[in-house]
């Protein structure tokens, strides 16, 4: 109830700030490069962890990344909005990081997944935040919402394999979950 | 957006329209946009409300009614049985037909727009008008394949209009012809790149080609 009456202070929206049409391309936009950017780290941990026993897992969270990934696409297409022109970076770079953290070892890629996924649900939490507070996009808010709890069971997967083992996992997490939350502020602009 | 900015946006679209007659005498200035607004009773207090700015605001206004009329004769066709090539073509037509009893007022809107310090306006309306025609195509990239698209049209459209300008013969018939080629141009990207690709592969096949030659040198001695 304090946070509903707070937000309720002041105006709605600020000089500066974007118009709701544009926010929402934004939102969109920046999902899209996102699901393809963890397809991607997902694909990279697959080429190296593939054959262990890990790898069905690995499969099933890429092919729910995927699931995400053809909606958004859906979303760019139908509202004509625009996609981010970072595309081939994010296709080398998201498979650099998820072989880069497969191959220091498998904790590490797990914590991986874990900071990425982490920084996802903040990410998606937000959004759906918004949208409800402007009450528009009902049929998105549901979905986002379905996206964010299938990330947090991948995070969770993560923390179950021994993430928290990997070596040097602070500053591990710390680097990757930084470096996502970059890459979300730079997907939504550019 | 909202009903009543789409019900201003319609409003300026007809006075733009209205405006036309008049640009090729007076470019596209207040002059041109006042004698339009009398012409379909709008005083020139209505005209400064519902379309201030200069020459680039009206003419950014005028790309805006093209990209709607071509998207609406576009619908009209039946756009899903042609292929790729066909639909681009045709909505390339399409667009420069709009105009096509209005060309001093699109080559004084050219002109004007090609000036250095209006060159992001310029940019954006170019994206904006082949991102309209790719889309009415059905085009469905979402990675780097959408740029590269609308990169290439921009280029085969702006060309074509170019050309379309100073095209005297029957029915546009040179100026068709033109968007043909230029598009055959574009088409044949896909080759060079295969060609490239093929090119490279066996570039990587050298260090096993080098190994081999070593070992039969190695045979014979």
């Amino acid at each position: 109830m304090m946070t509903e009456t707070k937000k309720k202070l002041g105006p709605k929206y600020l000089p500066g700030d974007l118009s709701p049409d544009k926010a929402l391309e934004r939102i969109i936009r920046v999902d899209q490069a996102g699901e393809y950017g963890a397809k991607r780290i997902y694909q990279g941990q697959i080429d190296v962890l593939g054959d262990t026993e890990i790898g069905p897992t690995l499969r099933h969270m890429q092919d729910q990344e995927q699931e995400h990934l053809d909606y958004f696409n859906d979303q760019l297409v139908k509202r004509q909005i625009r996609p981010t022109a970072l595309t081939p970076f994010w296709h080398v770079a998201g498979w650099a990081v998820g072989a880069g953290t497969a191959m220091m070892s498998k904790e590490a890629a797990m914590a991986c997944t874990v900071a990425v996924e982490e920084a996802i649900d903040e990410h998606y939490a937000e959004q759906r935040d918004r949208l409800i507070a402007e009450d528009r996009e009902h049929e998105m808010v549901e979905t986002i919402e379905r996206f964010r709890q299938e990330e947090l069971e991948h995070r969770d997967i993560g923390l179950d394999n021994d993430a928290e083992q990997a070596a040097a996992y602070p500053l591990l997490y710390q680097a990757i979950s930084k470096g996502s939350k970059f890459a979300i502020w730079l997907a939504g602009r550019i | 957006m909202t009903d009543a900015q789409l019900a201003l946006e319609e409003k300026r679209d007809q006075l733009i329209e209205a405006m036309l007659p008049h640009v090729p005498f007076d470019g596209w200035t207040r002059a041109a946009l006042y004698m339009g607004a009398e012409d379909i009773n709008l005083s020139r207090k209505e005209a400064d409300r519902i379309l201030p700015g200069g020459p680039v605001d009206l003419i950014l206004q005028f790309y805006h009614l093209n990209t709607v009329k071509m998207n609406q004769e576009l619908a009209m066709l039946d756009l899903p049985s042609m292929k790729i090539r066909e639909r681009i073509a045709t909505a390339v037509k399409t667009r420069i037909l709009l105009n096509k009893d209005q060309k001093d007022a699109v080559r004084k809107a050219m002109s004007v727009m090609a000036m250095p310090q209006n060159a992001i306006h310029s940019t954006k309306a170019m994206f904006s008008a082949v991102d309209a025609m790719w889309y009415a195509a059905g085009d469905n990239a979402t990675d780097w394949n959408y740029y590269s698209k609308r990169g290439l049209l921009s280029g085969v459209y702006s060309s074509t209009l170019l050309y379309w300008l100073d095209d005297k013969s029957e029915n546009h018939q040179a100026t068709w012809e033109f968007l043909d080629r230029r598009i055959g141009d574009v088409m044949k990207i896909p080759q060079l790149k295969a060609k490239a690709t093929g090119i490279l592969n066996k570039l990587s096949e050298l260090p096993k080609l080098r190994r081999s030659a070593i070992n039969r040198m190695k045979v014979k001695a």
